[in-house]
């Protein structure tokens, strides 16, 4: 099956298309000039491309089109309930589970997560975390205070995990009714006093493994992170071949729930991908050892990947940079291939089939 | 009639068009009849900072300031650093 990834950038939105073997590739944009594209994803149960829009004068939109970019659909203004701050923001949207099929989510700053439930029409903030009792203890992470992962049970339609920064992970079990920390085993080494808190972690990207939905995978400021139990625990992975834990994404592989992805960099204060290069490292035992895997990638760079700068499918792994370049590494095959490069600085990349004919 | 012209930006997402024909007796009514006042206003409905509507070629942010028959508005994104 051939590939479309959608590829948001701080100026406009790509739509790359990749054949089978993810070696070929065309670019097509930019879409939606002007506009900081801080996500953009395809709803694999009707195709619908929707994107998190975000521009300095205008606000923050979610916009959703239906023939690939062509025209687009803005939804009705979000809105924060009276006595929030207003929205800033809008960071990540997330089609909802096949059996709600016009339920989407979508994450947004302040701390605020949104549900529609008519195909991204109207948006209706989730009050279950807006009143959440460890509210006060959460903090605005680097990046503002963003509600940035979203991540559906396959295999339930009323458990789905956040990912808050610096909150931490939160889980519900009745389709966001309530949310119950999720952040046992994480560490807040920045943090003065209780390096282990209930909330107030800073989690940059967590993932529910699609084929074994109670095996979580979490990239955090303070390490790299598994959990076998919905949350429950989590086991720090990173002192085993990554030459740092601090990093933003993490891709899986559908195929193998042992297999991850991430990608370093040298700490907090630098942000650049440790060790001067673009340095991608793979693990297939769960997280008990890494492997560097940049065959193809630059020898030397300084740059970095994303919270939403890696994708995956069943066919490959997509990662795009700041420095505007996009590589592919197709499942089984040895080396990474350029699929676009000098565009501009890349805030997300997302994987769906795409057919040409 | 009140003429509202809109940057490409906006126009962008009305199919490309950037010229509106509104009945309006104020500058804020002829800007909430357009179909992208979501963009222009924030969601407490105030007009967003950096939105600056010139009426007549005259910049004007309050929005009681009333409109002539043939009142020309032009919507301009500030200049803002850079």
């Amino acid at each position: 099956m051939s590939v479309l990834l959608p590829v948001g950038t701080r100026k406009g939105l790509f739509l790359l298309r990749g054949d089978e073997s993810r070696r070929s590739w065309e670019v097509e944009g930019p879409l939606l000039k002007g506009w900081e594209v801080f996500h953009a994803t395809v709803d694999p149960r009707d195709g619908a491309l929707y994107v998190a829009a975000n521009n300095f004068v205008y606000g923050a939109t979610v916009q959703r089109s239906d023939d690939l970019g062509k025209t687009w659909e803005r939804s009705e203004q979000l809105a924060m309930p009276d006595g929030q701050e207003p929205l800033k923001r809008m960071w990540h949207v997330e089609p909802g589970h096949p059996s709600q099929p016009a339920t989407l989510w979508a994450g947004g700053d302040p701390h605020v997560l949104f549900r529609s439930d008519d195909g991204g029409a109207t948006w209706e903030p989730n009050r279950a975390l807006l009143e959440h009792s460890t509210r006060d203890r959460w903090q605005p992470g680097f990046g503002g205070p963003c509600l940035h992962s979203i991540q559906l049970d396959p295999t339930d339609a009323r458990r789905l995990y956040v990912g808050i920064s610096a909150a931490g992970v939160f889980r519900s079990d009745d389709g966001g009714e309530s949310w119950t920390p999720a952040n046992k085993g994480t560490a807040a080494d920045f943090m003065e006093d209780d390096k282990f808190p209930e909330v107030g972690q800073c989690v940059h990207k967590v993932l529910v493994h699609p084929a074994r939905p109670d095996r979580l995978w979490q990239q955090n400021h303070c390490g790299v992170y598994r959990s076998d139990d919905r949350g429950e625990s989590w086991e720090r992975l990173e002192g085993n071949g990554l030459p740092s834990g601090f990093g933003f994404p993490i891709a899986l592989d559908p195929g193998d729930p042992d297999v991850a992805y991430v990608v370093p960099e040298d700490g907090a204060e630098g942000r650049v991908t440790a060790g001067g290069r673009l340095g991608v490292y793979r693990t297939t035992d769960g997280g008990a050892s890494w492997e560097l895997h940049m065959d193809g990638l630059p020898a030397r760079a300084w740059t970095a990947v994303k919270r939403e700068g890696l994708a995956y499918d069943d066919g490959g792994v997509y990662l795009g940079t700041q420095s505007g370049s996009v590589f592919a590494l197709a499942t089984g095959d040895g080396g990474w291939v350029d699929a676009a490069a000098q565009l501009p600085e890349i805030l997300s990349v997302e994987a769906a089939e795409w057919s040409s004919s | 009639m009140v003429l509202v012209l809109i940057p490409s930006l906006l126009a962008a997402q009305t199919g490309g068009r950037g010229r509106f024909e509104v009945e309006a007796a104020t500058l804020g009514e002829a800007l909430r009849a357009l179909p992208i006042a979501d963009l222009l206003f924030d969601e407490r409905g105030e007009l967003r900072p950096l939105v600056n509507p010139f009426v007549d070629k005259s910049l004007e942010r309050d929005l009681t300031t009333p409109l002539q028959a043939h009142s020309e508005v032009r919507v301009v994104a500030a200049i803002a650093g850079g």
